[in-house]
């Protein structure tokens, strides 16, 4: 095939295309020297670049570690538009610090600037008061709340699909927990007087694409049914763990809608707007959907089939969840010492109320000692002292049960989108003699 | 780079070819409170100095410095550049290196998704080489690095 030249193709775009391609700074970095991730000092074996077509064994996607403004060296997921996981030791408390909090965006043009004195948050569509109000307004004309929400990205853990889905590559590291301080969303709306046939409530923030009006790559919106109770939650945030959120986390302001997966948690939220009919654009009507199956299960032949009944992930609520945190099996374990493991779990669907751990991979489970109750949408951290009794490889596992009784599935779950995963979790630990 | 970026705009600005609200730069001028996006600089790994502080300026501007960028190298083949150049339109090309192994059919799934749902103005001609460079080197018969 003879080689297509780039400059020829790229008189071919349209001007507009052309131009978004030079805003999209693409023009420099398309042939600027490539990044190469070095060996870490920290151990002496790095993982590999990439995994698959297997799964993912890792904690964490095998990414190299990347810095950002405001932000400690997280995992990189991709660096144009911006995805960056949370390493595993951040796990370890109830509260995930602002500056190692997960990141996702979908689209590139994120903001570098914001000016707060023009800045506006709008509602409106079928309002009979629309408004726009300015980032002090929102802090002092309201009574602020503040509530304790785990943040978990749909497709967390995804690279432990198989087969594998195209998609982020997250480990367990796209969520994290806050307590969120703002003004409840339902204030707004009965400050905006919501008219009669309103159908959704749509969200959208600053961040945007340089794709064609219509597609895609242009916006990112969200619905929920103005009837989901989860509104009644729902929170316009300006504080994360009582710090004003980094811009990567949404500044200056982000929806909070508790039990809900992260991609309903519009950031820089700039408008909210009541729709009369289902919103059809892209992020609603064909990304983000899960087939409407128990645990969003399905198979590959049945996707492909295409004749699949798929509903928007926001028809669901986080599905139960518990990690093992430490130890992290990158160290050997001298036999006779008693070995403190500590991990969180959380669910969308009412507090943990057990959390439950095994030393036999699963076969038989004992109750862990839960941490302080920071709420029902919180991370709740739990432990455990365990004995090994000889030396060798140990797999210890972790399960939790939610308030509606949920028990974690010990059964992997399959979707085309990569969304949903909630197996029970397993730790391999080397014991040695001593 | 960002110098070269923000060169680019300004002369077409200069020149009348800026059509405003026909381009990202356009669009900015209708988002309120929006001062600057989409602003990527390449990253540097290996040790790094400490943030300072921030300075002292109590205006209304709340900024941070440029998104660095740390995009692995694509393996070299023929219709490298043609990804480069189309896919870096919208993304970098970590978005390709990040994926685990894909068949060859999830890739041209990738491809059609990226032109029919997400507008990628790409020539029928490239997006069929493009096809072939990502079926090339990231599936997991031929997946190198």
């Amino acid at each position: 095939m003879a080689q297509e030249s780039p400059h020829i193709d790229a008189t071919r775009l349209s001007r507009r295309s052309l131009l978004a391609w030079l805003a999209s700074g693409a023009a420099g970095l398309a042939f600027s020297g490539p990044a190469r991730a070095q060996v870490p000092p920290q151990a002496a074996t790095p993982l590999p670049s990439f995994t698959g077509p297997g799964a993912n064994p890792y904690w964490n996607g095998v990414n190299p570690f990347v810095s950002y403004p405001q932000k400690l060296p997280l995992l990189q997921i991709t660096d144009r538009g911006i995805q960056l996981e949370t390493p595993r030791p951040y796990f370890l408390t109830p509260f995930t610090p602002n500056a190692a909090f997960y990141v996702r965006y979908h689209l590139d043009l994120i903001p570098n600037a914001l000016d707060l004195s023009t800045w506006r948050l709008s509602l409106e569509g079928n309002v009979e008061r629309p408004l726009h109000l300015a980032f002090d307004e929102l802090v002092k004309n309201f009574k602020g709340v503040s509530i304790a929400a785990v943040n978990q990205c749909s497709g967390n853990s995804r690279s432990r699909f198989q087969p594998r889905v195209a998609g982020a590559q997250w480990g367990n590291g796209a969520m994290g927990n806050a307590l969120w301080t703002g003004v409840p969303l339902k204030e707004l709306l009965a400050a905006a007087r919501i008219k009669p046939g309103t159908m959704q409530l749509q969200f959208q923030g600053l961040d945007r694409g340089p794709g064609p009006e219509g597609k895609g790559a242009d916006v990112v919106m969200k619905s929920l049914d103005v009837t989901d109770p989860a509104l009644d939650e729902a929170v316009v945030a300006y504080l994360m763990n009582g710090e004003p959120l980094p811009m990567l986390n949404g500044f200056p302001v982000r929806l909070i809608v508790p039990g809900k997966f992260g991609v309903y948690w519009t950031k820089h939220l700039t408008w909210i707007r009541a729709l009369t009919r289902e919103d059809a654009n892209y992020w609603m009507a064909t990304a983000y959907r899960i087939p409407d199956t128990p645990r969003g299960n399905t198979t590959p032949a049945e996707a492909a089939a295409g004749a699949l009944k798929t509903v928007p992930i926001g028809h669901v609520r986080m599905p139960v969840r518990s990690f093992i945190v430490v130890p992290d099996g990158s160290s050997k374990l001298p036999r006779g010492l008693p070995v403190r493991i500590q991990g969180v779990a959380f669910s969308g669907e009412g507090a943990v109320r057990k959390v439950e751990f095994s030393e036999d991979d699963g076969r038989s489970w004992v109750g862990a000692t839960l941490g302080a109750d920071h709420g029902p949408y919180s991370f709740r951290t739990w432990e455990h002292t365990w004995r090994p009794s000889r030396a060798g490889k140990h797999v210890i596992a972790v399960r939790a049960t939610d308030g509606k009784g949920h028990v974690q599935p010990d059964a992997p779950v399959w979707n085309p989108g990569g969304y949903l995963w909630n197996r029970v979790e397993r730790q391999a630990l080397i014991v040695g003699a001593a | 780079m960002t110098g070269s970026r923000y060169l680019g705009i300004v002369l077409l600005a200069a020149a009348g070819a800026l059509d405003p609200g026909s381009t990202a730069l356009g669009q900015a001028t209708k988002v309120p409170g929006l001062v600057q996006e989409g602003n990527y600089d390449s990253g540097n790994l290996g040790m790094q100095m400490q943030p300072a502080p921030q300075t002292d300026d109590a205006g209304a501007v709340y900024a941070v410095g440029p998104w660095p960028t740390y995009t692995p190298p694509l393996a070299d083949g023929e219709g490298r550049e043609l990804v480069q150049s189309f896919c870096g339109i919208c993304h970098s090309t970590t978005y390709i290196t990040m994926q685990p192994p894909l068949p060859a059919a999830t890739w041209e799934g990738v491809v059609n998704k990226m032109i029919g749902a997400f507008g990628a103005p790409i020539p029928e001609p490239s997006a069929q080489a493009i096809s072939a460079y990502l079926k090339n080197h990231y599936t997991p018969e031929t997946r190198k690095e």
